[in-house]
């Protein structure tokens, strides 16, 4: 309830509702990233990890969350929608590395655009279908994941496939191996410059263009955006391509790293991308949070990732740590959103 | 309740309010969208456990921090948002809780039986069995109160009850808040319908930001004078009609159908016309206005503007040709409750402000700033949360968001529902501002006052038909609600209630 003439009464309620995405804002989620570094850092003084502050490993963790960093970012945009995520990603990653591999024969140019077609492919379904059917969007993506990896181990009858033995030529594998190992100064991986570009670009997107405004009131309120004229069925599609389009990138980038096309090179990829949009201040509810907030929810992961694994804990501890970590967050989250829908009585 | 008073960070709701209500009375609560009332009735309803001051039900001090023990103490409420499970049936709904049963069973039968006898009192003759969803609204809201009176309730708490029932629904519901009254419950209704408060009430409570203003007895005060304690100013004329001039045919509509709402639909408006459309609820009103906004297709029919069709089929495509659409879903269909005031005023237009994919907020801000203004709305802080604002407020909000989009032709569908009349005010005066600069408006209402004091014109709809149309000077409250209801303009009479719940 607001009442007239009372001053004062907007900077108390910006304060409140904000105590939450004031910790987790976009200063917010950097200063926690920061904090996780000094942790790293007292651990090694501790003796409990050797070498967290070596310029090796700290490259190490830059490049674990440029990875990351570019399937967040791109499924920033379905969270965004009010679409949650895209559970897609790990058989889109796995896939058009597939696609990629096979179609180095045709050259290099060729196999980038083939997988990419192939990935934006399943962007536009899996948006359609949500956008127009009004599907449940992780159930129909979680399909869509397990019958994409169903397709791979079908056509390549349980395989991995190597570049190199796909009759390309040398040339062609050596580019498509460095993908991943192009360092420009000998120090900046090219996905880290992806990252850096998606960024910038997605950030612009979000905040200045009219597709970005329809997105925020298409998340915001699907009923409302619509009642206001908006085609909310293509922004939505057009939020899936987005998130498959970065998939494709990321996957290409991580069967470069492998070496390897195998259906199993995203997983995890959905989960922490995920972890990082949460964490990165957007709200699971849709139409709220920033791309700047994304990425350094990636480098969060990214760390505390690296730290875990430098204390020898497992892989399956650390998704329990993960989860954990996750449901931790979207409680916070949801916390202050209810805080908020109370202030609309 | 003794000096109650309630506290959200950086504003008191409610401000050392004394309030009582006594056995068989039914005592009125009125006051602006934002006053306190509903923060009062929560209290009541033991949805704080903070606030201070003193709650006495029945000479005993009662302490009320959870809502089991106000429904324990014999409080119960009734919300204006329904709080029934859609898709389970009526008896799950009315014994919610307190289903009976056999050993570990459900009793089927008894359950059955006691839900007839619920239904019974307030009225209703209705399949217990039949799910929430295929009852109509109005016999929603009167399980509603069979549910509450279920638990037996010594306090009744409406909050306003009738904002969704049509005219005959609010004398059925009256004839019940009549029943109740003579059994010995105490009844607090809350409105903003003053003439309802007349008609039903025997004591009436003003309250404004936050404070009691006054309690009176209804039958020695007048209309007048409770509305200048609500407002706190003096409300004279509230309609002061200024000349308009009407120009040439803007929107014809010739047979138009949605088969099942509406046929042979036949109507022309005019520049600079206020056209009200007056229906019970269910006439086929706001199925025309999605009809006429490109929401909804037509079966059959034309609609032209300026003389020609209206082309494409979305809304995107009749709004971009002057056909805005305000509804009367506020909440979910209006606005986006989450995001701020600027937002959403400039969520019908982003495409007008964008060129080249590129949107532009600086080039809406003139526009969003003038609207703040010539709307009054309060806080006049653009970036302001829409859901913090109050009621009336988040109306305004919604008009301007039309307002904005710059509309030949603006079809309103409840514009002021559920607003203060210091809300409503301000929206009609706008609305007539809008007519004289050569909009057509389209005004579709169920406040009858509302439709005689703007329109100049106004098409009765009956059973999905254009059945009459009266020009304003054969406009009256009477004759609208008259021609509404058919040729039976007669209030239905009170039913007697079969049973009671022992």
């Amino acid at each position: 309830m607001s009442e007239p003439s009372r001053p004062g009464t907007a900077d108390a309620r910006a304060l409140r509702t904000g105590s939450f995405s004031s910790i987790f804002n976009t200063v917010g989620v950097y200063a926690i990233a920061i904090l996780f570094l000094a942790l790293g850092a007292l651990l090694q003084a501790t003796g409990a990890i050797g070498n967290f502050l070596s310029p090796k490993n700290l490259l190490n963790i830059v490049d674990a969350a440029a990875l990351v960093g570019i399937v967040a970012v791109g499924m920033a945009f379905v969270t965004y929608s009010g679409n949650f995520a895209d559970m897609s990603v790990p058989t889109t990653m796995g896939f058009t590395g597939y696609i990629c591999i096979e179609l180095l024969r045709f050259g290099f140019v060729p196999a980038l655009l083939g997988s990419l077609a192939v990935g934006l492919l399943i962007g536009v379904l899996n948006g359609f279908v949500v956008g127009k059917f009004k599907a449940n969007p992780i159930i129909w993506t979680l399909a869509v994941n397990y019958v994409t990896m169903g397709v791979i181990r079908l056509v390549w009858v349980n395989k991995q496939i190597y570049p190199d033995m796909r009759g390309s030529s040398d040339a062609v594998v050596a580019l498509f191996d460095s993908i991943y190992r192009l360092r420009f100064f000998n120090l900046i991986g090219l996905p880290l410059v992806i990252l850096a570009v998606l960024v910038v670009m997605g950030q612009f997107v979000l905040t200045k263009t009219s597709f970005g405004i329809k997105l925020k009131l298409t998340g915001s309120s699907l009923r409302a955006a619509k009642l206001s004229g908006i085609a909310v069925e293509r922004t939505i599609v057009l939020s899936f391509v987005i998130a498959a389009f970065t998939a494709t990138i990321a996957g290409l980038a991580i069967t470069s790293l492998a070496r390897v096309g195998a259906w199993y090179n995203g997983a995890g990829y959905d989960f922490k991308a995920v972890t990082a949009i949460v964490i990165g201040g957007m709200t699971l509810a849709g139409g709220r949070g920033t791309i700047l907030g994304v990425l350094g929810g990636s480098l969060i992961i990214a760390i505390l990732n690296n730290i875990l694994t430098l204390i020898g804990i497992n892989t399956f501890s650390q998704d329990m740590i993960r989860g954990a970590i996750f449901i931790i967050v979207v409680g916070m989250n949801a916390l202050s959103l209810r805080n908020l829908g109370r202030d609309d009585a | 309740m003794r000096h109650v008073s309630k506290r959200f960070p950086g504003t008191i709701a409610v401000d050392d309010v004394s309030f009582e209500v006594r056995a068989g009375e039914v005592h009125a609560l009125v006051g602006e969208n934002g006053a306190g009332k509903s923060t009062l009735m929560k209290m009541l309803a033991g949805s704080f456990d903070d606030y201070t001051g003193e709650i006495v039900v029945g000479g005993q001090l009662a302490l009320l921090h959870s809502p089991t023990l106000a429904k324990r103490h014999g409080i119960g409420m009734i919300y204006q948002e329904l709080s029934l499970a859609r898709p389970i049936s009526i008896t799950e709904n009315l014994l919610a809780g307190r289903l009976p049963r056999r050993g570990p069973f459900l009793d089927k039968g008894r359950a059955r039986t006691q839900a007839k006898e619920l239904l019974a009192s307030v009225g209703l003759d209705l399949d217990p069995n039949l799910p929430i969803e295929d009852i109509s609204q109005h016999e929603a809201q009167l399980v509603e109160i069979a549910k509450v009176l279920g638990n037996k309730p010594t306090i009744l708490v409406m909050d306003e009850p009738t904002s969704a029932l049509s005219h005959e629904e609010v004398e059925r519901l009256f004839c019940i808040i009549g029943d109740l009254k003579s059994r010995g419950i105490a009844i607090v209704y809350i409105s903003h319908h003053l003439p309802e408060i007349f008609r039903i009430a025997d004591r009436v409570t003003v309250m404004r930001d936050g404070k009691k203003i006054a309690t009176t007895p209804v039958a020695v005060a007048s209309r007048e004078e409770i509305v200048q304690m609500m407002v706190g100013r003096s409300v004279k004329e509230f309609y002061r009609r200024e000349e308009r001039s009407i120009g040439d045919v803007r929107l014809r509509v010739r047979g138009l159908s949605r088969f099942g709402f509406f046929h042979e639909v036949h109507f022309e408006a005019r520049r600079g016309e206020i056209l009200g459309i007056c229906g019970l609820s269910g006439a086929g009103r706001t199925e025309l206005a999605k009809v006429l906004t490109g929401l909804d297709r037509a079966d059959e029919g034309t609609i032209e503007l300026d003389g020609k069709p209206v082309r494409g089929s979305t809304m995107a495509n009749f709004l971009e040709q002057g056909i805005s659409y305000l509804t009367e879903d506020r909440k979910t269909e209006g606005l986006a409750v989450r995001l701020p005031l600027d937002d959403n005023v400039l969520s019908a237009i982003v495409d007008r402000l964008s060129s080249v994919g590129i949107f532009s907020k600086a080039r809406g801000k003139p526009r969003v700033d003038r609207l703040i203004g010539e709307l009054a709305i309060y806080p006049p802080d653009p970036s302001r949360t829409v859901g913090n604002l109050s009621g009336g407020n988040q109306q305004k909000v919604l008009l301007a968001k039309w307002l904005a989009s710059e509309p030949k032709v603006l079809i309103l569908d409840e514009p002021t529902r559920g607003v203060d009349i210091g809300a409503k005010m301000t929206i009609h005066a706008s609305i007539e501002k809008l007519a004289r600069e050569g909009c057509t408006v389209l005004l579709i209402s169920s406040d009858l006052p509302e439709l005689v004091g703007l329109c100049d014109r106004v098409m009765i709809m009956r059973k999905g038909h254009f059945i009459r149309e009266m020009q304003y000077s054969e406009c009256s409250e009477e004759s609208l609600l008259l021609a509404a209801n058919g040729d039976t303009g007669r209030p239905a009479a009170c039913p007697d209630p079969q049973g009671r719940p022992s």
